[in-house]
């Protein structure tokens, strides 16, 4: 299942020392040598290893698209653009509660409370953020809880040190809501030769995901803000190109290529957008902040979402043709910046097969 | 109760060398002692000051040795009876008074116990303190065995009464701590009052008036020397007219006695012994030189008497004696294992010296059976290195340092001081500090450091100091820090104990030598009113001491954070937590943890059982301590708190 | 090379922190009660920092010895640690010497880090035998342990040596000097712990 693996030292040399570190947190709360500090996996002390877990889960050591599309979906992806799928839709809870906290449609809140609260899983990892600005991952187990990490995050947060954690204290039934790079971590814990017991994390929501900023954004809002509290962050769609900030006193916008400079160089190697290898992929859908874009990619992504509507937890519409084009053209357009304007040293940790590289290029 | 104290004049006792000398004090009734704790010389103020209230005088540990000797010196202005003890470099740092006392002149007997140690066993120099009475002009003793440690420290309060000037007696780590048989003289207690009328002055006097001083000191020295002529601290056995004799002082004389008796040359070589080396007992050495054609100077560690004595040699050449062919450190006959005039002496290398000169062989044991020991050695012996005890806060201290300096990533520069925590610089504490001078150099060189960004150096700097070390050195270079603008994390490992050299306590520990109650002053109080930026915490809670230092890094100016907890040697618990292995969960070789415990953390108490190829516990040197049960990635470390 | 009459050279080796100075001073001032003239030279200091340690005990009739032994001069070598107990004997041993040791390793931090190899006990003591004239092997440690603390360790082996008949230093005043010098630290476990090791070194032949 998992390529020739490698260790600590590959790690160093040909992620971290190259800055392609996404901050997932798949490394860092493995073992007492890794640490994550602001927003980069850093090595305290060298293991002396040649093969570890910290090397095979990483989403930037190596990722091979044909292998994991195999051993999560049966077979290679026919849709070159967005990945396997077996639905796509609008998507939003019908919970009013849900959605006033939510970002958008509250889709993703929605589902993993219904996951809950059914004993689909007994725990759900995510990012939650107290003061709106950076977060933490955190391990809730019920709606209050899962409400509470309601909102987008800009700021990267290493939600997989979490994963780690919850496997640790022995829970059984792990969901986990996560970026794209953090769920091929996850994906990789799944198919890797070392047993952590991975096999718990029973559900992956993936988010779609064109960027994060580093820590350093912190300070950058913080100044912007002032004394004054933030309600919520949000990047409107294009061709808005500004970053607003909600406070409780009034609401601030920016130039978004000034958050742009704290984009992780990280995010731009990465070839996935809307989150490939999750159980259902979660996005926006622009100009109805009501909404969310679904995409259901495996068969236990189908049974929880038809359970949910049949339950009256989400109600659904189908997602115009126009919108659906617009969103495989986005991806189709990154994947094609990255395998040929991205200096192919850094792109080297990318296994496609090569047919479909020359489709997407052409 | 201590042999120290008890009033039987005549008794034979096993007595240390520090303790003869303060036994040696207390016959001579000593009223006023003060020192700074330093090895070799730590005992002699200890056991005083256990003594101090039975018999009725002062003692006191100073805050550092030059207001020890300088407190001392008052009380022998005042016409008491005082004494200071102090290690070798103990005498660099209270110089500035030193040369300038000698010339004031006192009135009281004062003495001044010097401990050197050669080897440099528990210090950062080997450094020779006779050469300061030299230096000084005033009369220095050596002690050779542990019954003239006594002696001579008596003799010495009434020699300074007499002169009117600090005397000096060293003694080296071999005598100090070594223990002999002692025959103890009667104990003295004079009721003495301290005096200071109108009409006194202490003064070195300057320009005209020093030089007078000066001359007057040149004097005292004179009447000095011409009464170490009969002094009964110096001797002469063996052949009467020997050609070859040996001149020693201090433990060369056992040495320089045994290694003739071993190579049978008992009525072929003669030893002088000298006890009163400054200044010389010229006509008592001269009567020798002349009968001598070779002579072999057997001493610690510098060529002090070998130089003083060529001196006179040359001097009395005009008088027909010599030539005298002398052997010793110049000659390279006396050499320590990097060579001479470095490392302490023992006996093989005297009778290496002698069989050198005397071109004889003599084989301490059969060579087959030596190399057949080296070379076990070498297959069954690893090396032994030193480490942080079981428990100890400052294995947690440099933990944390290490991460706040990789998390911060810019390669902080770490300076490092005197005390436990010196061995910071080995793997016991990762390696993390990287210089180590004398008191206060930490933080004094990492002033430099810190001030060093227009030349290109812009790393962060650390400087680490323990608390004792901080009250003695650390207090002018952090004012000096604030003053000139220096950028640096002053980080204080307060375990409320002078700790390296035994547990004395220090002006943070609310104690004196005495074992009174003393005010308690605060490290953070002082530092506060400089001005620094300061924050305190417990090292053992790890996550939030890297926290605070990676915080502390990326501030400007002078921040200084407190490591706070107990040592716990000096503060045993009654009864200690019992620490285990639960050997199912520990991880042991694998990924996630590789030994984390004892291939990198290293506490002594982290053993590995090489059966199971798992941690354990070696429940005798465990300290039950806990903090590596926190550090445990696979929480197997089982912590029974004791009922 | 000839042993000097009228001298016996002891050497009380172990690690820091093992309480080599507390057992070579109990045994020492026993032997000045007895009359006898005595040296002890010691490790002080930063070596105690789990360093290695050393103290030379030296009894003479009559003459106050210096306080370090000459190379292959001690007579008797009593080891708190079998490594330690090695590197003495390869320094200080001859054909004559006399050995007690506690077999129950104390591990280097160089060895538990890794980074060098702490041979086999077996081999150490099998060592130490081809160098020494004999070796008795005394599991101190756990006596200490039965006596009721395992840190008395050094006080069973002053019973070792008390009992093994190579010094002439009297049982009687051994614990009164004990009694003293633990007066106010439980001194009748410190006794206990004396007289097993005492009883117990009748039992042990040499390997």
């Amino acid at each position: 299942m998992s390529q020739v693996v490698k260790g600590p030292r590959d790690l160093q040399e040909n992620v971290l020392a190259k800055g392609l570190c996404a901050a997932c947190g798949a490394c860092t709360n493995l073992c007492p040598y890794i640490d994550m500090v602001k927003g980069k996996a850093v090595f305290i002390e060298s293991c002396g290893l040649s093969e570890g877990k910290c090397y095979d889960f990483c989403p930037r050591s190596y990722i091979d698209v044909p292998s994991l599309d195999k051993s999560i979906f049966g077979s290679y992806r026919k849709d070159l653009a967005i990945g396997s799928n077996t639905s796509i839709m609008k998507a939003r809870a019908k919970d009013k509660e849900i959605r006033s906290v939510a970002q958008y449609g509250g889709a993703v809140s929605a589902l993993m409370i219904y996951a809950l609260e059914t004993g689909e899983i007994d725990a759900a990892v995510l990012a939650k953020s107290s003061n709106r600005i950076s977060a933490k991952p955190t391990i809730a187990k019920n709606k209050k809880e899962v409400l509470e990490c309601a909102g987008s995050k800009y700021i990267v947060c290493p939600t997989v040190e979490e994963v780690s954690e919850a496997i640790r204290q022995g829970i059984g039934k792990i969901g986990v809501v996560g970026t794209p790079c953090q769920v091929t971590a996850v994906r990789k814990m799944h198919a890797s030769d070392f047993e952590i017991g991975a096999d718990k994390v029973n559900l992956l929501i993936g988010l779609f995901c064109t960027w994060a900023v580093s820590p350093d954004a912190y300070n950058y809002v913080k100044d912007l803000v002032g004394p004054a509290n933030v309600i919520k962050l949000d990047v409107p769609p294009p061709p808005a190109k500004i970053f607003v900030i909600q406070t409780d006193a009034k609401k601030i916008e920016v130039s978004l290529d000034e958050v742009r400079k704290f984009i992780l160089p990280s995010c731009n190697v990465c070839f996935d957008m809307t989150n490939e290898f999750a159980d259902i992929s979660v996005g926006t859908v622009e100009g109805q902040e009501d909404w969310n874009t679904v995409i259901v990619r495996t068969n236990k992504g189908e049974k929880l979402l038809q359970n949910a509507i049949g339950a009256g937890i989400i109600e659904t519409k189908p997602l115009e043709k126009e919108r659906l084009d617009h969103l495989c053209e986005a991806s189709l357009t990154r994947k094609r910046r990255v395998l040929t304007q991205t200096e192919a040293e850094k792109m080297a940790y990318l296994t496609i097969r090569e047919e479909d590289k020359l489709k997407i290029i052409s | 109760m201590s042999y120290v104290e008890i009033d039987e004049p005549g008794k034979r006792v096993l007595l240390m060398g520090n303790e003869a000398i303060a036994r040696g004090a207390l016959e001579a009734g000593v009223d006023f002692c003060s020192g700074y704790p330093g090895n070799p010389a730590s005992e002699v103020l200890e056991a005083l000051a256990r003594a101090a209230k039975k018999f009725n005088f002062y003692v006191e540990w100073s805050v550092n040795e030059i207001v020890a000797l300088e407190t001392a010196g008052a009380a022998s202005f005042a016409g008491l009876r005082a004494l200071t003890a102090m290690k070798n470099l103990g005498a660099d740092v209270c110089a500035d008074f030193l040369m300038t006392v000698n010339l004031s002149g006192t009135r009281g007997g004062f003495v001044l116990v010097t401990g050197d140690d050669p080897s440099a066993h528990s210090t950062t120099s080997e450094l020779d303190t006779r050469n300061y009475a030299r230096f000084a002009d005033i009369p220095l003793l050596e002690p050779a065995t542990t019954q003239e440690a006594k002696d001579m420290t008596t003799w010495a309060f009434d020699l300074s009464q007499e002169l009117g000037v600090i005397c000096m007696v060293r003694t080296v780590t071999r005598l100090s701590h070594s223990r002999g048989v002692v025959t103890l003289g009667p104990i003295k207690r004079e009721k003495r009052s301290a005096e200071f009328s109108s009409g006194d002055m202490w003064t070195s006097g300057s320009s005209t008036i020093e030089c007078m001083f000066h001359s007057v000191l040149h004097e005292k020295l004179k009447r000095a020397q011409e009464k170490f002529e009969e002094s009964k601290f110096n001797w002469y056995v063996g052949k009467e007219d020997a050609n070859l004799i040996i001149i020693t002082s201090g433990t060369g004389w056992s040495y320089s006695l045994e290694a003739v008796k071993l190579l049978g040359l008992g009525n072929d070589v003669g030893i002088l012994k000298l006890g009163t080396t400054w200044p010389l007992p010229e006509k008592l050495v001269a009567n020798h030189l002349k009968h001598a054609g070779e002579v072999l100077f057997v001493e610690e560690t510098d060529p002090f008497l070998e130089q003083n004595v060529k001196i006179l040699a040359a001097e009395l050449a005009a008088e027909g004696v010599g030539p005298i062919k002398f052997y010793g450190k110049k000659s390279n006959h006396i050499r320590g294992e990097f060579g001479a005039g470095t490392g302490e002496l023992n006996v093989d290398i005297v009778i290496r010296a002698l069989t050198e000169i005397k071109k004889v062989t003599y084989p301490l044991r059969e060579k087959e059976y030596s190399e057949k020991a080296q070379e076990l050695l070498s297959s069954y012996v690893p090396a032994r290195s030193m480490g942080f005890c079981a428990g100890c806060p400052h294995r947690a201290s440099f933990w944390a340092i290490k991460k706040a300096a990789i998390w911060d990533g810019r390669e902080a520069t770490v300076t490092g001081d005197i005390g436990c925590y010196s061995l910071g610089m080995l793997p016991t504490g990762f390696s993390v500090s990287k210089t180590l001078h004398c008191m206060g150099a930490g933080i004094g060189t990492a002033n430099g450091f810190g001030n060093l960004k227009e030349f290109g150096l812009d790393k962060p700097v650390i400087a680490i100091a323990g608390d004792s070390t901080f009250y003695h050195a650390c207090m002018p270079a952090l004012v000096n820090a604030r003053w000139n603008g220096s950028n640096i994390l002053f980080i204080v490992l307060d375990n409320n104990t002078t700790a390296m050299t035994g547990h004395q306590p220090h002006p943070g520990t609310g104690i004196n030598a005495m074992g009174d109650p003393s005010p308690k002053i605060l490290i953070e109080d002082i530092c506060k009113a400089v001005g620094a930026e300061v924050r305190v915490c417990d090292p053992f809670d790890l996550d939030e001491a890297v926290q605070n230092l990676y915080e502390m890094l990326q501030n400007e100016g002078v921040k200084v954070m407190i490591f706070r907890h107990e040592c716990p040697l000096a503060f045993p618990k009654e009864k200690k937590a019992k620490v285990y292995v639960d050997q199912d969960k520990c991880l042991g070789e694998e990924c996630g943890c590789v030994r984390f415990c004892t291939r990198v953390f290293e506490c002594p108490g982290n053993i590995w059982d090489y059966e199971k190829s798992k941690a354990k516990i070696d429940e005798v040197i465990c300290n039950g301590c806990g903090l590596c049960a926190k550090l445990c990635p696979a929480q197997a470390i089982i912590v029974e708190e004791a009922a | 090379m000839t042993l000097e009459k009228n001298l016996l050279n002891i050497i009380i080796t172990g690690v820091g922190g093992q309480g080599n100075v507390v057992a070579s001073q109990i045994f020492a001032s026993a032997a000045v009660r007895d009359g006898f003239c005595v040296s002890v030279g010691e490790t002080y200091g930063a070596a105690q920092r789990g360093g290695a340690v050393m103290s030379h005990v030296r009894l003479s009739g009559e003459t106050q010895y210096g306080p370090l032994i000459p190379e292959g001069m001690a007579h008797i070598i009593i080891g708190f640690e079998p490594v330690e107990c090695l590197r003495t004997v390869g320094s200080f041993g001859n054909e004559k010497t006399k050995v007690i040791v506690n077999p129950r390793p104390v591990y280097p931090i160089d060895v538990l880090s890794g980074a060098l190899k702490y041979p086999e006990v077996e081999e150490v003591l099998k060592a130490i035998k081809e160098l020494v004239y004999s070796v008795q092997v005394v599991e101190a440690t756990e006596l200490a342990k039965k006596a009721g603390d395992p840190v008395m360790q050094n006080v069973v082996m002053v019973g070792c040596l008390a009992g093994s008949g190579f010094t002439t230093v009297k049982v009687e005043t051994l614990r009164e000097v004990i009694k003293e010098t633990f007066a106010k630290r439980r001194p009748e476990t410190n006794l206990k712990a004396f007289d097993l090791g005492l009883r117990e070194i009748r039992k042990i032949k040499p390997l």
